[in-house]
């Protein structure tokens, strides 16, 4: 063999052992008919919706690769994919009062509207409230469909309320007030539990800033930390946590504190609409006739939606928009009712075949406060912007000293209004 | 290791026919080995490399001396810009004092419990390598799965660690949720995975010394302590350092265990030089910043591993 022929082969050989790297994933899943792969976030709504796959693959023929991974986990999934320009992913659940700026300036997201215009009738894409298809928007485009509504609300022990002569609190004062109070008649239960992981803080903590009567910035776009009703506001949602919240609540997200509450280890939660599922489950739960829900106290809630998006990336865009509308079609979100998923569509929401269903104490109160939510929510679950999700790290943060009784309030209050002041410019 | 002593070994060898002059100047028309067609053969990894090493750094140090905005523009060259930030940021000095003590405590810890369990596991006993099999299950599991079990262990209110802790009358801990404490329960988390690997290898070291030195410190009267400490010891230095130098290069690169349990929190006290390095570029989306972070890493990784590795040359020369 000549030395020529031997170089020849080798860099063939080479370009061979490369081939695979240049390969995408998705074309070896795909087998013969068309497949699209969907990357959801762990959630009430996922874990409603994947039972139900199936229907939309017998009905249309698409397969569906489903992956699944935790909240954090499932952001560094999609932004990786979106990052580089990966036709791995084709639909992808996004939350756009969170990600929707920094998604849409930077290309994440396939445009919708053409498509909402020529969806069926029988879709009744002008079903949605308001506010959530809104929430999808940004800049007047639309570029998710709403998937859910939800919003904090309190849930409470009503046996452990009742054996102490104890009624829901309605104001923030009220809270702490109650927390105390529970703290006083036991140690073995923990009064409260909220969050304390900074990346997912402020979606609990704003509806006691509003509660102060402040938005997260105000008229002129300017952060309002500055305010010493910022202090106070943090100096509650602090106090609760480290006085009457569980230990390591600094870690605490949904996930933590649902735990806890199914466990029967705290009297009171505040936690997102969407977590009812997890405390009435028979399968996890030892307290699920013992649930009641009430709005978030300070009559200041914050509501929103997440969505279900396009990758501008894929290469199955009308497979995409095939499950899109069928996920979000007016009989599945009527199905999903029965997860206790709340509904975006207002059509359903007014349904007999749902408001029939909720034939539990808990159930009726959970479904008034996501009403009190939809009605009086604030739509800003933190400041809004192209750096959102800094942002919300840099108040979480902040909020975390405070808890940890690492920092003063107004010290964390003036750390906030500095770094959101250079956020805001840089977004 | 096996390399630098066998190397050694034969340039001292006294026996055997007379080895040619070492580093002797070629001479012209001398068929050398690239002339007779062996470096094509090193194509395919010199492509693999280049597609998967060389270009992804040069690629990430052009990133890092340059303005990559999220939508994908790069605003062009702006110097060492993003160096000057890095060094004016607490949170990156923090990240490597954070580094730097994990990398310190885990493989001071993991070498020293390495070899008291090494040497343990080279005692001939019935069972020993179904043992060691086990022995093995923390270093084969993906460190994912490892973080999940241990944030269940260490939940504070039903994790099994403060159960235990309050069955024999301690106080609880928090484990995660301290900025005091959480670097220790990661750290303790890496020692558990990563002890077994390190006693594996030193526990085959020991199985493989010669008997001689030991049965001559024996006829001169040594202690077995002593025969450990002057005979076993020295003999073994070149294996505790490769296991060594495996675990730096893993530990300066600490990323999934502590990404898992606090995601660098609570108040940045576990925040590793590659968590930060992360939340930066898949967090903050500033793509730049991160690459100049990582490039620091890189070079933090490249001086400890060749600054091991000259140490074991020096060592294993010396000796």
């Amino acid at each position: 063999m000549s030395t020529k022929t031997r170089i020849l082969g080798c860099v063939l050989g080479a370009a061979l052992l490369a081939l695979p790297a240049c390969g995408n994933p998705t074309d070896a899943a795909s087998g013969g008919g068309e497949s699209i792969t969907l990357v959801m976030s762990n959630h009430p709504w996922q874990r409603g919706i994947e039972p139900l796959i199936d229907r939309f693959e017998q009905e249309s023929g698409i397969t569906v690769n489903v992956q699944t991974f935790a909240e954090q986990q499932t952001r560094d999934k999609i932004q990786l994919n979106l990052q580089s320009r990966s036709a791995a992913m084709d639909v992808y659940m996004t939350l756009p009062s969170r990600e929707g700026p920094l998604f849409a300036s930077s290309g994440y997201y396939e445009p919708l509207d053409d498509r909402l215009v020529h969806a069926p009738a029988e879709y009744r894409s002008g079903d949605f409230s308001r506010g959530a298809i809104e929430g999808m928007k940004v800049g007047g485009m639309t570029y998710a469909l709403p998937v859910n509504v939800e919003g904090p609300v309190l849930y409470y022990r009503t046996d452990l309320f009742e054996q102490w002569g104890l009624t829901p609190p309605t104001t923030v004062d009220e809270l702490l007030a109650t927390a105390a109070a529970v703290k006083s008649r036991t140690a073995d239960v923990t009064p409260i539990t909220l969050r304390g992981s900074a990346a997912a803080l402020p979606f609990t903590f704003g509806p006691f800033l509003h509660a102060t009567g402040l938005e997260w910035t105000n008229d002129q776009g300017v952060p309002t930390f500055d305010d010493p009703r910022a202090a106070q506001a943090i100096d509650r949602y602090a106090t609760l946590a480290r006085e009457f919240g569980p230990p390591g609540v600094i870690n605490y997200s949904f996930t933590e504190s649902s735990t806890l509450f199914a466990q029967g280890k705290v009297a009171m939660e505040l936690e997102s609409s969407n977590e009812l599922n997890s405390l009435v489950d028979p399968g996890s739960s030892t307290v699920v006739d013992h649930v009641g829900v009430v709005p978030v106290p300070g009559s200041a809630p914050t509501v929103l939606s997440w969505g279900i998006a396009m990758s501008p990336f894929s290469e199955h865009k009308d497979a995409a928009w095939a499950f899109m509308q069928w996920a979000t079609s007016p009989e599945i979100q009527l199905e999903l009712t029965k997860a206790d998923i709340a509904p975006p569509r207002t059509g359903v929401a007014a349904d007999p075949a749902y408001t029939q269903s909720l034939d539990t104490p808990t159930r009726q109160q959970w479904s008034a406060a996501v009403a009190d939510l939809q009605d009086n929510g604030n739509v800003e679950v933190g400041p809004v912007g192209a750096n959102a999700p800094a942002m919300r790290q840099t108040i979480g943060d902040a909020v975390g000293k405070v808890i940890l009784g690492e920092a003063a309030p107004d010290a964390a209050a003036a750390e906030i209004q500095s770094g959101l002041v250079s956020q805001l410019a840089g977004g | 290791m096996t390399t630098v002593t066998t190397r050694t070994r034969e340039t001292t060898a006294p026996a055997g026919p007379p080895a040619p002059p070492p580093a002797r100047p070629r001479r012209r028309g001398e068929v050398t080995p690239v002339a007779r067609g062996v470096w094509p053969l090193l194509v395919p990894a010199m492509v693999v490399t280049l597609a998967l090493v060389v270009l992804p750094v040069l690629y990430t140090v052009w990133l890092s001396v340059s303005d990559l905005r999220r939508d994908g523009t790069n605003a062009g060259f702006v110097g060492l810009d993003n160096f000057a930030r890095m060094a004016q940021s607490p949170e990156f000095w923090n990240s490597v004092r954070v580094t730097l003590v994990l990398f310190v405590v885990c493989l001071v810890v993991e070498t020293v419990l390495g070899i008291a369990l090494g040497y343990l596991m080279s005692i001939d006993v019935p069972g020993r390598k179904i043992f060691q099999g086990l022995m093995l299950i923390p270093a084969i599991t993906a460190s994912v799965a490892v973080a999940l079990v241990w944030m269940l262990i260490y939940d504070p209110t039903l994790g099994a660690a403060n159960q235990i802790l309050t069955a024999v009358g301690l106080d609880p801990v928090v484990w995660l949720g301290d900025p005091d404490i959480a670097l220790w329960s990661i750290a303790l988390v890496d020692v558990w995975q990563w002890t077994p690997f390190m006693a594996l290898i030193i526990a085959a070291g020991i199985r493989s010394l010669p008997a001689e030195p030991f049965e001559a410190a024996s006829i001169d009267g040594a202690s077995g302590w002593r025969k450990a400490l002057h005979v076993g010891l020295p003999l073994l230095t070149p294996v505790i350092s490769v296991a060594m130098l495996l675990r730096t290069v893993d530990l300066v690169r600490f990323f999934d265990t502590v990404y898992i349990m606090t995601q660098g929190g609570p108040v940045n006290s576990t925040n590793t030089l590659n968590v930060y390095g992360y939340r930066a570029a898949f967090i903050d989306q500033q793509t730049s910043y991160a690459a100049a972070l990582q490039l620091s890493l890189l070079l933090l990784v490249v001086v400890m591993a060749g600054a091991f590795t000259l140490w074991r040359r020096r060592r294993s020369i010396d000796h």
